[in-house]
């Protein structure tokens, strides 16, 4: 007899819809999935046909055949664990009512436990656009898949309360029961913990506070105007002067995401398999992948067509901790996500677009042997070298990081005595309030994205004060790039100060972070 | 011009980089021409050019031979006299990869010294009235000076040389500038080497005293090395100064070239100063040389650990007779047998001057770093205010040129490198 389930999968960032057929019928014994399953899914026979027996029912020893249409749909993971295990008791007659127009999402155990799924999210969002309604999902993932609107969302722990829930034809019992079945229950804790160790989020760390941060007046400066404005900030300084503690305090100084933005956020950890996801993610992701990051790891890709990095920071910061370690080719392809905000990933037979506009944070050592600009111990590189190593950040990459700052390191007096500096608390709303500024004027977007026109528009300057870029863009040996850069910069300067208009002082201080290489020439040329 | 066929060389045009020669000058135009190609031959050097000379008589002559069949050959057996002065061959000959060298050059004389006129070079050679009678004292002087400016500058009633590590520390960057400026100041002139660190230090604040100073580099005028010194060069010729190479235009900088450059160095100047020296670094080669030459020998002492130092130490150990201490500035002016000139230096008022010149905020900021503030942390310490605005200031003095920093700790640059502390030390602070 034949039964159809709907079900989802996941592909890229997207859910898609799947019709789960089981056909059961006479014949030599054999399950046969069709429908462009990958490996993955070709194992669920056997997930499947234990989960059955495990929970107290039958294994038809008949001709089984999955169909899982649409049939040219390439489909992977477990999400369809569920509707096949309960098709086939359909199919088989075990469970005599339908599933009308309820859909099952849920991976399964042996034991017959429903396991959550990466993609919760954005799977049950496909299905409320297609006009299902309701949805069954492992009980862990309510509140995940809670975050559709219109959705009927029932949660359940094991197939034979997912049978439960077919049989009633309706949401029988409320999600976060605290029933659970004993004989499951120390197997699935140890389950619930290895998935835990294994898709944790990188930045599990605890965000330090900006009080944190001693001395290095320059370096918080610098880092209040690049969150403030948007901008790519590069901070250059001896091991130990704190670039790696004064990035790890940025989640604590962004303001929360607005609703558009959560929502992609929120989706991206989903289907990167963060979930289950509780609430929408109003905290702007901060990302940093080790220098060793592969190409297909920070740009997105792989099999299942996953995120990268670059997707996962997508609202939020992207920090390259020893940039000139990276992979010039992992380098190379920040470029088309830095200009377009979104990264196009093909494989053979699928493409999807991922989003990435992130903001790009890095830190490096001045010159290989780390020791350049420190007082108490002189470099050790050859001559030249700490220059060539400074050049390593080159092309498209240097034109998007509009802040280079300093770090050497501070004198022990600094980090033991003194008042306390401003932490996040004071700094935070001031970032928060540039950015409503800046956001507020057209085109409405954060200043580290304007060029051209609207730059020169947003920045208005009068004549005595165009005199002023002219005679500073000197310092950039005059190339248009650092033009721009001097004036993006000057007006989130502006913006923090309150001034509607760019002033001298503010083109001064703007025109003071510029890439480290041009000082680094005038010095040895003086 | 020489045009060089298979009879040799032949006069046809007027000589390249002729400058009056001297009434005592045996070497007449195309003598000096035969002169500035031989000497731009790869690994011929001063004893094997003297040895040429003295079995030939002449450039022209040796140049006649190199472009006959069998002449190379004829070269090669050249004996090398005495090779006790450092250039020993076992086959005690000009070898033969020199010859054909020879030969080579005979044929390209003429490119070769339309490659000179188009770079601007004056030749001096050591028969010239005007070769400097200090380097031409020394042992195994070069015969053929290729000089880019004014040769008059190496000639200066007094000279001395400062030298230095290229890895210089901003103390040590500063020193050498006030050293040179105060020389400048008393009219003596700055001889060094134009590498970065120490050397382009003393060059710069040299120039920046309206005095002259003398580069001695360590490849052909062709090579503009190092690349990050092409404006100081400039500068150093515009102020009166020259450039000087005993290479060919195009003979590149190589281990070997530097050494010998140092000589040179030490030859042109009555004393030699190092500022700051690691061990093994080749500005005690060039000490090494002063005293060799009977030159005085100054090394500026660090603190005791102090790498950039440390060779200067050691080297003030190992020859307690001959190397000197600076004990200070006044007190090397005066070693030097300079006090009698001290007149007014008048520089650090120049510096005041420029300091009230860029503005208040410059001005003050600009001050503060000549009292040894390095980072912006420091300089917002010593202002009290807020780092924006002492960013600000700064970039207004990194645009004038008179501060430049990099990896974040910055140092007084242009009119403010000699800057004396003492004397701002008295002005009275003023809030902006």
């Amino acid at each position: 007899m034949l039964a159809i389930v709907p079900s989802a999968t996941l592909h890229g960032l997207d859910g898609r819809l799947v019709r789960v057929e089981v056909d059961v019928a006479p014949g030599l014994p054999g399950f046969t999935i069709v429908g462009l399953a990958d490996t993955a899914l070709q194992e669920a026979r056997e997930r499947v046909r234990g989960a059955l027996r495990n929970a107290g029912f039958q294994y038809p020893p008949r001709r089984i055949t999955v169909n899982l249409a649409p049939a040219d749909l390439r489909k992977g993971g477990a999400s369809l664990d569920l509707a096949m295990a309960l098709g086939i008791l359909l199919g088989s007659e075990q469970v005599r009512a339908g599933p009308g127009r309820t859909a099952f999402i849920g991976e399964l155990s042996l034991g017959g436990e429903v396991r959550s799924v990466p993609g919760v999210l954005p799977m049950v969002a496909v299905l409320a656009r297609r006009g299902l309604r309701r949805v069954v999902v492992a009980a862990a993932a309510v509140d995940e898949a809670r975050l559709v609107e219109g959705m009927d969302v029932s949660g359940v722990e094991t197939l034979g309360e997912a049978v439960d829930q077919i049989r009633a034809g309706r949401r029988r019992r409320d999600v976060a029961s605290p029933r659970r079945i004993e004989l499951f229950d120390a197997r699935a804790k140890g389950s619930d913990v290895s998935r835990g160790s294994a898709r944790e989020a990188p930045d599990g760390r605890p965000t330090p506070d900006l009080s944190e941060v001693r001395g290095q007046l320059e370096a918080r400066r610098g880092l209040e105007i690049a969150l403030a404005g948007g901008h790519g900030l590069l901070l250059i300084g001896p091991p130990g002067s704190g670039k790696t503690l004064l990035a790890r305090t940025i989640p604590g100084l962004l303001p929360p995401l607005d609703d558009a933005a959560a929502l992609t956020v929120t989706v991206v950890a989903s289907a990167a398999g963060e979930g289950p996801l509780s609430e929408l993610r109003r905290r702007p992701p901060f990302r940093s992948p080790h220098h060793t990051v592969s190409y297909a790891a920070m740009v997105g890709g792989g099999p299942h067509l996953s995120p990268g990095e670059i997707t996962l920071a997508d609202q939020g910061v992207l920090f390259l901790d020893e940039l000139p370690e990276f992979a010039r080719d992992v380098l190379e392809a920040l470029r088309q996500p830095m200009e377009d905000g979104r990264v196009a990933i093909a494989r053979a037979g699928r493409a999807t677009t991922f989003p990435a506009r992130f903001q790009l944070v890095a830190a490096m050592n001045p010159c290989p042997c780390g020791f350049a600009g420190t007082s108490e111990r002189p470099c050790a590189c050859p001559p030249r070298v700490p220059e060539r190593y400074q050049r390593r950040v080159s092309g498209p990459l240097r034109d998007r990081l509009d802040l280079w700052i300093a770090m050497p390191r501070v004198a022990p007096l600094a980090i033991v005595g003194g008042s306390d500096p401003e932490g996040s608390a004071v700094v935070g709303p001031r970032i928060a309030a540039a950015r409503k500024v800046a956001t507020g004027r057209p085109p409405g977007t954060l200043n580290a994205r304007l060029t051209g026109r609207t730059l020169r528009a947003a920045c208005n300057l009068t004549r005595a004060v165009q005199h002023r870029v002219v005679h500073l863009a000197e310092l950039e040996r005059a190339s248009g790039r650092g033009t721009e850069r001097i004036l993006r910069v000057a007006r989130t300067i502006a913006d923090l100060a309150g001034d509607g208009t760019v002033r001298e002082d503010h083109l001064d201080e703007a025109a003071w972070y510029r890439p480290a290489d041009i000082r680094l020439a005038a010095a040895e040329a003086g | 011009m020489l045009g060089v066929g298979s009879t040799g060389p032949v006069a046809t045009d007027a000589p390249v980089g002729s400058r009056q020669p001297s009434s005592r000058s045996v070497a007449a135009a195309d003598e000096r021409d035969a002169w500035a190609v031989l000497a731009g031959v790869r690994g011929l050097g001063p004893v094997g050019f003297g040895a040429l000379l003295s079995r030939y008589g002449s450039g022209l002559a040796i140049l006649r031979e190199a472009t006959t069949p069998d002449g190379p050959a004829r070269l090669a057996g050249t004996p090398l006299g005495d090779v006790d002065t450092g250039e020993a061959r076992r086959d005690r000959g000009v070898a033969h990869a020199v010859a054909t060298a020879i030969a080579e050059a005979a044929q390209n004389a003429g490119a070769t010294l339309e490659r000179i006129r188009r770079l601007g070079l004056v030749i001096v050679t050591i028969e010239d009235a005007d070769y400097p009678a200090r380097l031409a004292a020394i042992e195994m002087p070069p015969h053929v000076l290729y000089v880019l400016g004014d040769p008059a500058s190496m000639h200066a009633r007094s000279a001395v040389a400062i030298v230095g590590t290229r890895r210089a520390t901003d103390a040590g960057r500063a020193i050498a500038a006030r050293i040179a400026a105060d020389l400048v100041a008393l009219g003596a002139s700055v001889v060094s080497g134009l590498a970065v660190g120490i050397d382009g230090a003393a060059h710069a604040a040299a120039v920046r005293a309206h005095g002259t100073t003398v580069a001695v580099i360590g490849s052909g005028h062709g090579i503009v090395h190092p690349r990050a010194h092409s404006r100081l060069a400039a500068s150093i010729v515009e102020a009166g100064g020259a450039i000087v190479s005993e290479l060919g235009p195009d003979v590149e900088p190589s281990r070997g070239t530097f050494p010998r450059r140092n000589r040179i160095i030490s030859g042109l100047a009555d004393a030699t100063v190092v500022v700051e020296a690691p061990a093994r670094s080749g500005a005690l080669i060039t000490a090494s040389w002063a005293l060799e030459q009977g030159r005085e020998c100054f090394l500026v002492p660090g603190a005791l650990g102090a790498p950039a130092s440390a060779g200067c130490l050691s080297f003030l150990r190992e020859f307690p007779h001959g190397a000197r201490i600076v004990a200070g500035i006044p007190q090397l002016i005066d070693d030097l047998g300079l006090a009698d000139h001290l007149a007014e230096p008048g520089v650090p008022s120049e510096a005041a001057a420029t300091l009230s010149d860029v503005g208040e905020a410059p001005g003050r900021i600009g001050r503060e770093l000549v009292l040894g503030r390095a980072t912006v942390d420091e300089l917002v310490a010593a202002t009290g205010w807020p780092v924006a605005s002492v960013l600000a200031a700064l970039t207004l003095l990194e645009r004038r040129g008179l501060a430049v920093g990099v990896h974040g700790r910055f140092r007084p640059a242009g009119d403010l490198v000699f800057a004396d502390p003492a004397k701002l030390r008295q002005r009275p602070r003023r809030r902006p």
